[in-house]
């Protein structure tokens, strides 16, 4: 495009950007320049954060049309999980068989659909039939799961809380509990019971699209590959449970944080692919009902998790590479770093967190690239993309759009999930930390472009940086010209400045930076 | 005749509207047929029918001697259906040459055509890397075209591809249409009737979502009173 023509097109972007530039230059000045870089990686710690969770919102809403208001909850679900695998892998191996035996019923698709479309049920009895199937199945999950042996930390006892834990953990303390064992329900039982359930769980839930869906093939061996795998997956975990326990127990951390990222991400991906099939796939003819059910999701989240880990606020140890100290910390160039494995390190003058101010913007990095990447250079982005636009004529050319539903869908979910436990160790685990940080991504994606992916990381540096810059302006003040006042935002003017710097381009590009006229 | 397509008495709804009250169309093999009417009679309706877009609530859809109704519309577009919609729906965020690949579904599929595509649509080889947004209404109507030549099907639903377009363009467009048709059978939906009546050897008439009429075009052509009652045309 002529240079010119650019420059008209996008006059208000560039004027916008330049102002902003200009600010930042001025922030660059009124402070030292260790405190000045210090706030920068900080800024960028916390737009990657953002970023994570505000992308695969975007990524949803784009294709899917779906405001998913659970995404905060599921950020903060990812948090969870994470810290479960990395501090209690006992816990984590004792769910995985349930998990996989239950979820086995959801495997068998297209047998559910053909089930349940060729169900001779009519009138009341079809509508009531789901239900009834869900009720049994949840009473038979239920009682199996309440005599199931899974050992946990107790939130009502302090010394077993995760926040005991947590903290014995990073000190190098943490003793794992004897392993629970089967009482008052024999193994057997207890494993035909969960398989039962779920399958009964499954089946019901693929009735509430009877009819809906039309069944264009027969079953094949793949129709039944998923189901096969998840019950060895289940089987295997149950007869290697203490094997597997004591391996992950003795992992170092660095490969713990690992493994905990790995399946923080895939609970996410898996968490995702399951809301979309069941829940929101039924209400896409109806956006109001849809936004309703992700914020009853996200109620329904915050409150499980206080069930299960407890209210109080903890941190996620750092693994290893991130945890050292003594007389060669903090680092004072990265061969020190990587030698001692230094928590903090010296960048001009001033002493940062490696793994908050320097990991987690890496992370964001590589995961902007890769999902860039990913939509540009693969023939699933290209669906995505052009999904985004039209979506019926993606059909039209024999693309099973809602197969790339529901992996986007997945694909968001994981990122957010990501976020979350790349968060656990840096701003730590709190129950409102997902509603804060969906609050932060949709005040970039607006500033940014709603369903512009490189808007969403646009708007996060902008929020990421605006928020660690005031912040920042709160501890050293800014002398306001001409005057002898100094003046120190306060914590409320955080929040307050992002909405106001949303608000102002709001005003002058509707659409936000990068977004395009819808 | 050897029908590859037949539509039999269909019955579409749109929401609470019944668009589409019985439409009959039979499409013989390796030819162009044009579906004619008014505005709003119901033609795109039957095409999106076809396609399984509209799904009907009454009567089938027969496409080589299978009953496609009911089927998802990806499921029945891969069964070899190419579909070209009334305003190109061109992905305007993509390259000339993803709008070309997106539309593969083995893999290969637009290397293979390539050349056959380029020799169609010269033009579109020299605005390959080009966004679809920079595309002028002519260019769009033939990346839309192509777009639905580069997977192997059999039928093509083409609707409206003179809309809008400079009589030079339309001339070019009827020329590729021709030619395509030597190895694609096309179902055309055309409101002007000099060009349905230059391309097509069918024609079916859909009047207030019925097919009132149905035969030759050679037929159509010489008799005035139908075209002036149900068309329009002088």
């Amino acid at each position: 495009m002529n240079l010119s023509i650019f420059f008209r097109k996008n006059l208000m972007l560039l004027a916008i950007l330049a102002v902003l530039a200009g600010l930042f230059a001025a922030a660059a000045n009124g402070m030292e320049s260790s405190d000045f870089v210090i706030t920068l990686l900080r800024g960028l710690s916390v737009g990657s954060l953002t970023f994570l969770v505000a992308s695969g919102f975007s990524l949803i809403f784009g294709l899917l049309d779906v405001l998913n208001l659970a995404h905060g909850t599921l950020f903060m679900i990812g948090a969870y999980i994470g810290w479960t695998v990395y501090v209690r892998p006992d816990t984590f191996v004792d769910l995985l068989t349930p998990l996989a035996l239950v979820f086995s019923g959801f495997m068998l698709g297209d047998v559910w659909t053909i089930l349940s479309t060729r169900s001779l049920f009519a009138g009341g009895t079809k509508r009531v039939l789901p239900w009834a199937g869900i009720l049994v199945s949840a009473l038979i999950l239920v009682g199996v799961l309440r005599s199931y042996p899974v050992s946990i930390w107790n939130p009502e006892d302090y010394a077993q809380s995760p926040v005991s834990i947590s903290y014995l953990a990073g000190q190098g303390q943490n003793i794992l509990p004897p392993p629970a064992a089967f009482g008052s329900i024999s193994p057997l039982l207890a494993l035909a019971g969960l398989l039962l359930g779920g399958l009964l769980l499954a089946f019901s839930l693929s009735l509430f699209n009877a009819g809906k869906q039309a069944v264009s093939k027969r079953l094949g061996w793949r129709s039944f590959a998923g189901f096969g795998a998840f019950l060895l997956a289940g089987i295997v975990f149950f007869v290697f449970n203490d094997a597997l326990t004591a391996f992950l127990a003795a992992l170092n951390t660095n490969w713990l944080f690992l493994t905990a990222v790995t399946v923080a991400v895939g609970a996410g991906i898996g968490l995702g692919a399951l809301m979309e099939t069941t829940l929101i796939r039924p209400l896409y003819i109806r956006p109001i009902y849809q936004l309703m059910l992700t914020i009853g999701l996200s109620a329904i989240g915050i409150e499980m998790v206080r069930a299960v880990w407890g209210r109080p606020e903890f941190t996620m140890p750092r693994p290893e590479l991130f945890a050292g100290t003594g007389e060669a910390c903090p680092a004072t160039s990265l061969s020190d770093w990587w030698q001692y494995h230094c928590s903090t390190m010296i960048l001009l003058d001033g002493r940062i967190r490696v793994y908050n101010e320097i990991f987690v913007p890496i992370v964001g990095l590589v995961v902007l690239a890769g999902v860039w990447m990913l939509l540009q250079r693969t023939r699933l982005g290209m669906v995505i993309r052009a999904g985004v636009q039209d979506r019926e004529m993606v059909e039209a050319l024999g693309i099973n759009v809602r197969r790339v539903f529901t992996l986007v869908f997945a694909l968001g979910v994981g990122l957010a999930a990501l976020g979350g436990v790349l968060a656990a160790p840096s701003i730590g685990l709190s129950n409102m930390m997902g509603e804060s940080f969906l609050l932060n991504a949709l005040i970039a994606l607006a500033i940014g472009g709603l369903t512009s992916y490189p808007g969403a990381a646009l708007g996060s540096l902008l929020v990421g940086l605006l928020q660690q810059f005031i912040i920042k302006y709160g501890q050293i003040g800014i002398p306001i010209p001409f005057t002898d006042i100094i003046f120190k935002p306060t914590p409320p003017i955080v929040p307050a400045s992002t909405i106001l710097l949303m608000v102002v381009v709001l005003l002058i590009l509707p659409n936000g930076l990068l977004g395009k006229k819808e | 005749m050897n029908h590859l397509l037949e539509v039999q008495s269909i019955h579409t709804f749109i929401g609470q509207y019944h668009i589409l009250q019985g439409v009959d169309v039979r499409v013989p093999k390796g030819s162009i047929t044009a579906l004619l009417g008014r505005n709003g009679a119901g033609k795109t309706t039957t095409l999106k029918t076809i396609l399984g877009l509209t799904p009907p609530r009454q009567g089938k859809v027969v496409f080589e001697g299978r009953e496609i109704n009911g089927m998802r519309s990806f499921d029945i577009a891969a069964l070899g259906i190419g579909f070209v919609p009334e305003h190109r729906a061109i992905f305007r965020d993509l390259s000339v040459e993803e709008n070309l690949k997106i539309a593969e579904r083995r893999k290969g599929d637009y290397t293979r055509k390539q050349d056959f595509l380029f020799s169609l649509f010269p033009d579109l080889k020299r605005l390959i890397n080009l966004p679809g947004t920079h595309l002028s209404g002519g260019q769009q109507q033939m990346l839309a075209i192509a777009r639905a030549l580069v997977a192997d099907n059999r039928l093509l639903l083409i609707d409206e591809p003179s809309e809008g377009l400079a009589p030079v363009l339309i001339e070019q467009l009827m020329q590729a249409i021709r030619q395509l048709s030597a190895e694609t059978t096309v179902v055309l939906v055309e409101q002007n009737f000099l060009v349905a009546s230059q391309l097509a050897e069918y024609y079916v008439i859909i009047e207030e979502g019925r097919s009132v009429k149905q035969g030759k075009m050679k037929d159509l052509v010489n008799d005035k009173a139908t075209i002036h009652r149900y068309l329009g045309a002088a």
